[in-house]
């Protein structure tokens, strides 16, 4: 009897550590696409004439000052995710971008009609962030502010950080008013 | 030599193997009662002679790996103390040095550790032979350390350069404490001389987390999962029993 008693503790034993096997082949060393890593900056574009409604940025091409890649090319939209800068932790980074509004009068054959870019400045104090093994660290963004530079011919006519913490994709944290 | 060796470690694996299937062929009631009959008549027992003291053994599967990998340092020695017939304290003391690295990470963990618990035999020998399949359980603690080498930002966008860091960071003074459920065999193949083979499944209780980072790995219970507090382990040993006293063990016989 004893031993049938042991035959079935072993076999119990067994099948837990096989159950504990399967789990160690989860795969959490790939990072989810799910999971939350550093945020992108969301800007949301309204009209200035009408307080709460949205307007569309009419054939819009956004390049950040230093690069030579766009981000986004001659496209009518209404919301920007824009990757935001990070040379130091902890200290104020800053972010320029070069938003060009109605990019097709550059090219088409008219000479009367041209392009109109604004220049807009956004600091911020990245934070470092653990997240999990397999996607490492990510930073989030905080203290946001952001300024739009004069020029003889601004389209941009306001800019208003409305979530000076940027740690998240969820919602807008700048609206510009044009 | 080693060929011989090897050959009569096999063999008697192979008996551990079988041993099982004839003692079940015995275990009808009737020839129960005629053994517990058998028992009492003292000029029907075989007295055989049970070697007890401590086995004292090293890990070769951590000592190779050290040699072989280049993220793993470690090595553990462990010992028994024979209580019982059935029953053995038992404990493990070890250092370990591991590296995890990824893409992203790139995370040291050293330390010691120590595990004190108790093993029983479930095995029941023929006549004098002393193998093992046992089953234990552990009480395991660890203080180690973290060194965070290097790790690089995470994110979806690839428009700027990634942000990296080579600044080495050490997380000092971590502890950490675990039960652990253990299932092995041990098999004399020589005399006193025991190899064996064992799996370990590991909970944790409490442990110390480096701030802004997590304990990827910890010397004596091996990796962590994201989760739970559930780990695994395994040791291949090498131990040697010292013999101190004897004490007899009847075995009824059978005719």
């Amino acid at each position: 009897m004893k031993h049938k008693k042991a035959h079935k503790n072993i076999k119990v034993l067994l099948s837990f550590l096989i159950l504990a096997g399967l789990w160690s082949c989860e795969r959490d060393d790939i990072c989810a696409s799910t999971t939350p890593t550093t945020p992108h900056l969301i800007i949301r574009f309204y009209n200035i004439n009408a307080s709460g409604e949205t307007q569309t940025a009419r054939h819009l091409s956004v390049i950040e000052e230093d690069s030579d890649t766009y981000l986004v090319y001659d496209k009518t939209i209404d919301s920007l995710v824009l990757p935001l800068r990070l040379d130091a932790l902890d200290n104020l980074n800053t972010s320029r971008f070069v938003l060009t509004k109605d990019t097709d009068y550059d090219l088409d054959e008219d000479p009367n009609t041209v392009s109109n870019s604004d220049i807009i400045e956004i600091n911020y104090t990245p934070e470092l962030i653990y997240v999990s093994r397999a996607c490492g660290y990510k930073s989030v963004f905080n203290d946001a502010s952001a300024t739009r530079e004069t020029d003889p011919s601004n389209w941009i006519i306001g800019i208003e950080v409305i979530n000076s913490t940027i740690n998240n994709e969820d919602a807008a944290h700048i609206n510009i008013y044009h | 030599m080693k060929m011989q060796r090897i050959s009569i470690f096999t063999i008697k694996l192979i008996i551990l193997m079988v041993l099982p299937l004839t003692s079940f062929a015995q275990e009808d009631p009737e020839i129960q009662e005629i053994q517990e009959i058998q028992e009492k008549n003292v000029n029907d027992t075989i007295i055989v002679k049970q070697k007890y003291g401590l086995r004292l053994g090293g890990d070769i599967g951590k000592l190779v790996r050290s040699f072989i990998d280049e993220d793993y340092k470690g090595f553990e020695i462990s010992g028994d103390y024979r209580l019982t017939r059935k029953l053995y304290l038992a404990g493990e003391l070890g250092i370990e040095e591991r590296t995890i690295r990824n893409d992203y990470l790139d995370v040291t963990a050293n330390g010691s550790y120590f595990k004190a618990g108790i093993d029983y035999n479930m095995y029941g020998n023929w006549l004098d032979m002393e193998n093992l399949i046992y089953t234990g359980l552990r009480v395991g603690a660890s203080t180690f350390s973290q060194n965070l080498n290097s790790y690089k930002i995470y994110t979806t966008d690839q428009y700027y350069p990634p942000f990296s860091s080579l600044d080495s960071q050490d997380f000092k003074g971590l502890s950490a404490i675990w039960i652990e459920l253990v299932i092995g065999v041990k098999a004399e193949v020589l005399t006193n001389l025991f190899v064996g083979f064992d799996v370990q499944l590991k909970g944790m209780i409490a442990e110390d987390q480096p701030s802004n980072l997590e304990n990827l790995y910890v010397p004596g219970f091996n990796r962590t999962f994201d989760s739970g507090r559930f780990g695994f382990g395994f040791g291949y040993n090498v131990s040697y029993l010292i013999p101190i006293f004897k004490k007899n063990k009847k075995i009824p016989v059978e005719n």
